[in-house]
C-alpha cells in the first residue's frame, strides 16, 4: 500500500517567494495533501520549530491576504494535491469566519483547521464551512471524552485531524496500539483521518497508513527549512524531496 | 450537520468562553468540575479564609487619606492597601485560592506565566508553603526588566524558565504555559493570574479575588460610609473584577477602571483596550478586546509598568465596560508617576506602578466630586518591587551613581 502524505508547511517561510518553492518541492516528491499554515503572531499549539517559522515570517511582513496567494499559487499549479490551511482563531474571526472562509475558497483551497475553534466554541465556523463548501476539519486528541467523540462525528466532517498525542507539535511520538486504536474509534462512515504530530519516519508513516488517509508531517519539514533555507531554492528543494520520498 | 450543541458556560455577554485546541478540554472540564466542588465545600472554604488571615494578611486595611482629600477638595479619598498583602499585591489571593484547589485534586506540579513577577512571586510562596512543586515562565525580557522579582521566586524554591519565543513579555508565557499544561496534563494543574484566559479561569479569579471588594464593602458600613466611586487599575484585570465584583450588580458605586495608557496613543504604544482602539477577537482561549492588527495578530503593548503591560482584557470586564457598567479610562507613564510621588509624599504609602494608574485616575476624579462622596481607590501592590524602575525615572543620576558603587563594593 502507498503511503500517504500531508506535508505542512508555513507561509512565509523561510521567505515569501520561497514558501512557493517548498510547496513545489512538497507536491512534486508525491504529498498527497498541503497544509499551509498562516502564522499567528500566539501559535499556544506549536513547538519551538514551527514557532521560530511563524515568528520569522511575521517578521519578515507576512500577511493573511499573501497566505491566501500563496494558497492560490500552490492549487493553481497542483490541482490534484488539495491545499488545507491551518491557523488560529484570531485570524478567522477578525474579518469574520465566513469572509475568511469565502477567501479560501476563492484561492483554491479544500479544507481549514482551526485547534482553537472547537466545533461548541466555533463562532459559527462549521456551518460556514458548509455554507463555503470548505471542509472544516476538527481536530481530536487521545483524551477527548467519548461524549465528544461522538458529538464532532455527528458533525459528519469531511476529514478530521488526530493529533496522535497530547502535547504541542515537534516531539517525537511513539506509536503503538493505543493510538492506532485511538484512530480506530474516530473512523466514520465518511470521515477522511489526517493522523499527525511527531511524524519524521517511514517507520511511523507506514504504521499508520491502513487506520488513515494520510500521515501529516509538519514539524519534520520545517527543521530541514531552518537548516537548509539559506542554501538556495535548488538545494533546498531537493532536500525537502529527498525527506519526502524517505517517508513514501 | 447540526449536533445538538449543550449551552455553553463561561460567557459574559458576548466575551469570554474556552477557545482552546481539543487537547486542553478535558483539564478544564476537570478543573471546572474541581472549582465547582469547593463552593459548598466548608473545609475548603474554612482553610482558605484561614489561610487568608495567618498568611497573607487579611484584612488589608482600608486608610482615609485625609491630606489627599485636602488637597484635591473634592471626594473623601479611601485606599485600600492591597499591597500590604503578603508578597506585595492582591496576586496572592487567587495564588493561594487555586493552589489550595490544585491539592485538594492531587495535583504535586503547579506551573505559572508572570510579566511583572507579582504573580510568580505569589505563586511560589505559596508553593513552598502548601509543599508543591512549581515552575513559573517568565518572558526573557519581563526576566531582565524585574530581575529582584526572579531572585525572590527563586528563593521560594521555584523554577523560573526565560521564554524566548515571540515578544518575549507576559502573553508569550501565557502561550509557554498552556504549552506545558498540554503536554503533561495529568500532573499539572495550571495557577493563572488574572481574571482571563478560558472559563473557568476568569470566575474563579474573580471569586478567590472578591475578597478585596467584601472587605471595602464591609469596612465602610463599620464607619457607616458607602461608595460613590471605586477606582482601580486593569491590565488583565484581576484587582480590578475583585474589587468590584460585590458592587456590580447594583447601578451603584461608579466603577472606574484605568489602562496602560503609556508613552501616548499610537500602535505599540500604550496597552489600552477598551477606551482605545481595541477590537474583538479570540486569543488565548477566550473571546474579549484585545489590541489586534487588520489580520487579527497581537500587536506589542507599552507600558511603564509590566503589569500592565498585556494585549487582551478579561472578559467580564470587557463585557461591563460594553454595557456602561464599568467605565474605562487611561493613564500614561507620567501620571503613574505623579500620583506615585503624590500620594509617597502626602499619605506616605508607596503605589506600585500598576496601581499608581488608578491613583492617577482618582486625582483627576476627585476635584469634581462632592465633598460627601467616598471614592475609593484600590492600590493593587506595594511599589518596592518597582525600585529600579521608578529609580531609574525619578531620580536617574543619583541612582545611577549608587549602582556604579554597589558593583564596586560587589
Amino acid at each position: 500500500m502507498k503511503n500517504r502524505l500531508m506535508c505542512h508547511l508555513v507561509a512565509g517561510y523561510p521567505s515569501g517567494e520561497l514558501s512557493f518553492s517548498v510547496c513545489e518541492a512538497l507536491a512534486e516528491a508525491g504529498a498527497a495533501y498541503l497544509e499551509i499554515q498562516f502564522p499567528f503572531s500566539d501559535p499556544a499549539s506549536d513547538g519551538p520549530d514551527i514557532q521560530n517559522a511563524c515568528t520569522r515570517s511575521l517578521a519578515a511582513g507576512f500577511s493573511v491576504k499573501e497566505g491566501f496567494g500563496l494558497v492560490e499559487r500552490c492549487a493553481a499549479r497542483f490541482p490534484a494535491v488539495p491545499v488545507f490551511i491551518m491557523t488560529y482563531g484570531s485570524l478567522v474571526v477578525r474579518p469574520g469566519v465566513e469572509a475568511f472562509l469565502l477567501k479560501a475558497k476563492n484561492a483554491g483551497a479544500s479544507g481549514l483547521i482551526v485547534p482553537d475553534l472547537p466545533w461548541d466554541y466555533d463562532e459559527g465556523l462549521y456551518a460556514a464551512g458548509e455554507k463555503t463548501g470548505i471542509s472544516v476539519a476538527p481536530v481530536l486528541v487521545p483524551g477527548t471524552s467519548e461524549d465528544r467523540i461522538r458529538r464532532i462525528l455527528g458533525l459528519r466532517p469531511a476529514f478530521l485531524y488526530a493529533a496522535l498525542r497530547t502535547g504541542i507539535t515537534g516531539s517525537r511520538t511513539e506509536l503503538g496500539p493505543e493510538n492506532l486504536a485511538f484512530l480506530d474509534k474516530l473512523k466514520g462512515e465518511k470521515t477522511k483521518i489526517l493522523a499527525g504530530f511527531g511524524i519524521s519516519s517511514k517507520e511511523q508513516v507506514d504504521a499508520l497508513m491502513p487506520h488513515a488517509e494520510a500521515a501529516v508531517a509538519g514539524s519534520h519539514f520545517v527543521r530541514i527549512i531552518a537548516k537548509h533555507g539559506e542554501a538556495g531554492a535548488a538545494r533546498l528543494k531537493a532536500k525537502l524531496a529527498d525527506a519526502v520520498k524517505a517517508l513514501l | 450537520m447540526q449536533a445538538v450543541k449543550e449551552p455553553r458556560g463561561g460567557f459574559f455577554g458576548p466575551y469570554g468562553g474556552r477557545y482552546v485546541a481539543e487537547v486542553l478540554r478535558w483539564p478544564l472540564d476537570r478543573l471546572e468540575e474541581a472549582f465547582k466542588d469547593i463552593a459548598g465545600c466548608p473545609d475548603f472554604q474554612a482553610e482558605f479564609t484561614r489561610l487568608l488571615t495567618d498568611y497573607v494578611g487579611r484584612p488589608t486595611p482600608l486608610v482615609f487619606a485625609q491630606n489627599a482629600t485636602r488637597i484635591l477638595d473634592g471626594a473623601q479619598i479611601y485606599i485600600k492597601l492591597e499591597g500590604l498583602a503578603n508578597t506585595g499585591a492582591h496576586k496572592i489571593n487567587n495564588a493561594l485560592g487555586q493552589g489550595l484547589l490544585a491539592k485538594r485534586m492531587g495535583k504535586k506540579r503547579i506551573i505559572a506565566e508572570t510579566g511583572a513577577g507579582q504573580h510568580g512571586v505569589a505563586v511560589a510562596a505559596v508553593c513552598a508553603k502548601l509543599g508543591l512543586r512549581c515552575r513559573v515562565y517568565m518572558g526573557e525580557v519581563d526576566m531582565l526588566r524585574q530581575k529582584p522579582n526572579v531572585f525572590w521566586m527563586q528563593q521560594y524554591g521555584a523554577e523560573v524558565v526565560p521564554v524566548l519565543a515571540g515578544a518575549k513579555t507576559l502573553k508569550d508565557a501565557v502561550n509557554e504555559a498552556f504549552r506545558d499544561w498540554a503536554t503533561y496534563p495529568e500532573e499539572t494543574f495550571y495557577i493563572l493570574g488574572s481574571a482571563l484566559g478560558p472559563s473557568p479561569y476568569p470566575d474563579m479569579v474573580r471569586q478567590f479575588q472578591s475578597v478585596i471588594g467584601k472587605e471595602v464593602q464591609a469596612r465602610l458600613a463599620q464607619q457607616g460610609l458607602s461608595p460613590s466611586v471605586l477606582v482601580a487599575c486593569a491590565g488583565g484585570g484581576s484587582n480590578a473584577i475583585g474589587f468590584f465584583s460585590p458592587f456590580i450588580a447594583a447601578a451603584l458605586p461608579r466603577l472606574v477602571a484605568v489602562e496602560a495608557g503609556g508613552r501616548g496613543k499610537g500602535r505599540g504604544n500604550n496597552a489600552v483596550r477598551m477606551s482605545g482602539e481595541g477590537l474583538t477577537g479570540v486569543v488565548q482561549g477566550y473571546k474579549s478586546k484585545f489590541l489586534l492588527d487588520e489580520d487579527g495578530q497581537v500587536l506589542p503593548t507599552y507600558s511603564v509598568s509590566a503589569g500592565l503591560d498585556y494585549p487582551g482584557i478579561g472578559p467580564q470586564l470587557a463585557a461591563l465596560g460594553e454595557s456602561g457598567r464599568i467605565e474605562f479610562t487611561s493613564a500614561m507613564d507620567s501620571e503613574a508617576l505623579e500620583a506615585l510621588k503624590f500620594f509617597a509624599k502626602n499619605e506616605g504609602i508607596l503605589f506600585a506602578l500598576e496601581s499608581a494608574h488608578a491613583g492617577a485616575a482618582a486625582i483627576r476624579l476627585a476635584p469634581g466630586l462632592p465633598k460627601d462622596a467616598v471614592l475609593v481607590v484600590n492600590m493593587s501592590g506595594r511599589g518596592d518591587k518597582d525600585l529600579f524602575i521608578t529609580a531609574r525615572e525619578l531620580d536617574r543620576e543619583n541612582w545611577k551613581s549608587f549602582l556604579k558603587e554597589e558593583i564596586q563594593r560587589i
